[in-house]
């Protein structure tokens, strides 16, 4: 069963919807009993650093997410998370992955939005029939920039930055597959598999 | 950091110098706008254009070359070289060129720095430090000033300036690595800077984006393909849905609407053949005082895993809620936005500015443009380009311009406001309203400097298919997922 972490701060429907099509179990819950029987989970990312970094201590998840052993998987906001430190907002993050989350500068549109490529840069079972040529749909203001070498695909917008990160058990997306069409229904499909 | 392409013009063609020799110079092109042409396609974010014989003679040269490149292309052009006096540097500005760079006049006219600043914002505003052996440099970098470095940067900082161009001669056009030394010392001044001279390779722009520069600007290395830029990010194309009591709407002007099928039915469509993005715009939500429809989120947000808008009558912080909870990724504002401007800044506060679009009804009038509400039909008063900064500023994500002169007429998009709205805010931009043919996409984007392109009427019909379209604009070197 895939966990599907609630924490009131946005669209969940989404990544709902795509579990759905993909024809796999979830459940949604903000429950850590449930969380921490899941099989797998994912981490959707919609809202603000703070405000869900709120949410996530209400229920003590800052505590129990830092120690899931199981396949995680961190979408946008939820992506950034898993880092120290973000400068939206200010917030203290989970501290999974050694790194900032920074906001871009103006010398690029903020944010970035749209159908950008990522350029693979390490094998992981999540590109599983992807290719760097493939589009996925982004829409972030924060980008990641994480001190160790844990970039599994990059893209470039005003520069290179993380839009894959994996540390042993975590996996992070900046884009949404949710909302990539069939590509992005792919990789989810890759990490239910895992 | 961004990469900024140089592009230096001589004798109108494009040229690198040899730590600024104007006797050592390298010809690589003789047409400087199909030169911008090629590395926006390539992937450049912006321009740095530098008017050679202006910097030399004191007086631009150039101009007109440099103004049609920045209308041609659809990113912004920052521009350099004879900027000398607040008439040069306005007429630049109100052209379509995004930023001025001034040297010379730093050294004898604040006075100048300071109109221009108060007039058009200090990011439109970047000064050249340009340094000779550890001295000041001016005049084409023909004259060596002993002012020292740090005096003038203290007066910088009280005119106002926040931006620097820092470009070692001895270093430019060497490709010998950028003096990272200079710069971490204006660094320390806290102002942002953009690096210029000698950079050669992707460890220079490494090193540049570690000591905290905010841009490169990249010669040599570009034209010699030591460096390659690569921005992949797509134009968008985006059909909408007018929803009209459940049912999709074609119109004139917000008026005479004839049924044009299920919205769920046709998204399913639009989705297989390509959309990038979906707009449903209930417009009878705000004139009969109805919500929009939560159920037709739900439905759509099933069937199809693209991005998907909803606007019409959305008042409330509890709407938007609702609206993103039944699986809307993003909200379009219009009325709300006139009447209580801060559910932009709070709805930004709760769900991210990301979700939050500011759907511009704008009608010509004078020499600018006024904002409606209430589904076109209500005039407020408003100045289309102060409210659009407005919402910027407050959080707003995106602007989806409409023009109520243009909309349902296919006489094509209103260019000149996508450009006034594009130059006023650095949010991406959507163009709507007038699209009758593929090529006003083409223009839209390449002289609007749209983000992404939406029409309703001409997609509906089967007049123009979104693959069509989408091949098209490829055909012409846009960038678009196919």
């Amino acid at each position: 069963m895939i966990a599907v972490i609630n924490y009131h701060a946005g669209n969940i429907a989404s990544i709902t919807n795509a579990l759905r099509k993909l024809k796999v179990d979830f459940v949604v819950t903000d429950d850590p009993k449930k969380i921490k029987q899941a099989d797998k989970i994912i981490f959707p990312g919609v809202g603000r650093a703070g405000a869900a970094m709120r949410e996530l201590k209400k229920r003590k998840l800052n505590k129990i997410l830092p120690k899931i052993k199981v396949p995680f998987l961190g979408i946008c906001l939820g992506m950034q998370l898993l880092f120290d430190y973000s400068e939206e907002d200010n917030t203290n993050c989970l501290k999974i992955i050694p790194g900032a989350v920074k906001k871009f500068t103006d010398e690029v549109k903020i944010p970035h939005l749209g159908w950008n490529k990522v350029e693979i840069k390490k094998s992981s079972l999540l590109w599983k029939n992807i290719t760097t040529n493939d589009y996925f749909y982004f829409i972030h203001s924060f980008y990641c920039a994480p001190k160790n070498k844990v970039v599994i695909a990059s893209t470039n917008y005003g520069g290179q930055f993380a839009a894959a990160v994996q540390k042993n058990n975590f996996y992070g997306v900046q884009f949404h597959p949710e909302k990539s069409s069939k590509t992005g229904l792919k990789l989810l499909r890759n990490f239910c598999n895992l | 950091m961004i990469i900024i392409p140089a592009i230096d013009i001589l004798n109108g063609q494009c040229v690198r110098l040899f730590q600024g020799d104007y006797n050592k110079s390298i010809t690589y092109n003789n047409n400087p706008l199909k030169t911008a042409k090629r590395f926006v396609q390539e992937g450049a974010l912006s321009l740095h254009i530098i008017d050679l014989d202006g910097a030399k003679t004191g007086q631009p040269v150039n101009m007109d070359t440099i103004i049609k490149i920045a209308k041609n292309i659809n990113i912004p052009v920052q521009v350099g070289g004879g900027i000398r006096n607040y008439q040069i540097a306005a007429n630049y500005l109100e052209q379509g060129v995004k930023k001025i760079i001034l040297g010379t006049v730093v050294i004898n006219n604040q006075t100048m720095i300071k109109k221009l600043i108060s007039k058009f914002g200090t990011e439109r505003i970047i000064v050249a430090i340009d340094t000779d052996k550890g001295k000041l440099v001016t005049n084409g970098w023909q004259v060596i000033n002993s002012i020292s470095i740090k005096t003038i940067l203290k007066k910088l900082k009280q005119t106002g300036v926040t931006t620097l161009l820092v470009t070692d001669k001895q270093k430019d056009g060497t490709l010998n690595g950028p003096n990272l030394t200079l710069i971490k010392t204006i660094l320390k001044q806290k102002f942002n800077i953009i690096a210029a001279g000698g950079v050669a390779n992707n460890k220079d722009l490494k090193n540049l984006k570690k000591i905290g520069c905010l841009g490169a600007v990249v010669g040599k290395a570009l034209y010699e393909n030591k460096i390659t830029l690569s921005n992949n990010l797509t134009k968008r194309v985006i059909p909408c849905l007018d929803i009209n009591n459940g049912r999709v709407v074609k119109g004139i002007k917000f008026k005479n609407l004839q049924d044009a099928g299920d919205p769920v039915a046709l998204a399913k469509k639009y989705n297989k053949d390509g959309a990038d993005e979906l707009v449903f715009l209930d417009i009878s939500a705000t004139v009969q005082k109805r919500k929009t429809q939560i159920e037709l989120a739900k439905r759509v947000a099933k069937e199809i895993n693209i991005p998907f808008t909803i606007g019409g009558g959305i008042k409330t912080l509890g709407d938007i809620r609702e609206l993103l909870l039944a699986g809307a990724d993003k909200i379009a504002l219009n009325t709300a936005a006139v009447k209580n401007p801060k559910i932009i800044s709070q709805a930004a506060k709760q769900f991210g500015s990301q979700c939050i679009v500011i759907s511009l009804d704008a009608k010509r009038k004078n020499n600018s443009w006024e904002v409606y509400t209430n589904s076109g039909t209500k005039a407020t008063g408003l100045n289309a380009i102060v409210f659009t900064k407005k919402m910027a500023k407050l959080g707003a994500g995106e602007i989806l311009v409409n023009s109520l002169d243009r909309d349902g007429t296919k006489s094509g998009y209103d260019i000149k406001l996508l450009q006034a709205i594009g130059s006023a805010v650095n949010l991406p931009i959507i163009a709507s309203s007038g699209a009758g043919k593929k090529e006003d996409f083409l223009t839209a984007i390449e002289k609007g400097q749209a983000d992404a392109i939406l029409a309703a009427s001409l997609f509906h019909s089967g007049e123009l298919s979104i693959k069509k379209l989408k091949k098209y604009l490829q055909n012409n070197n846009i960038n678009i997922r196919l």
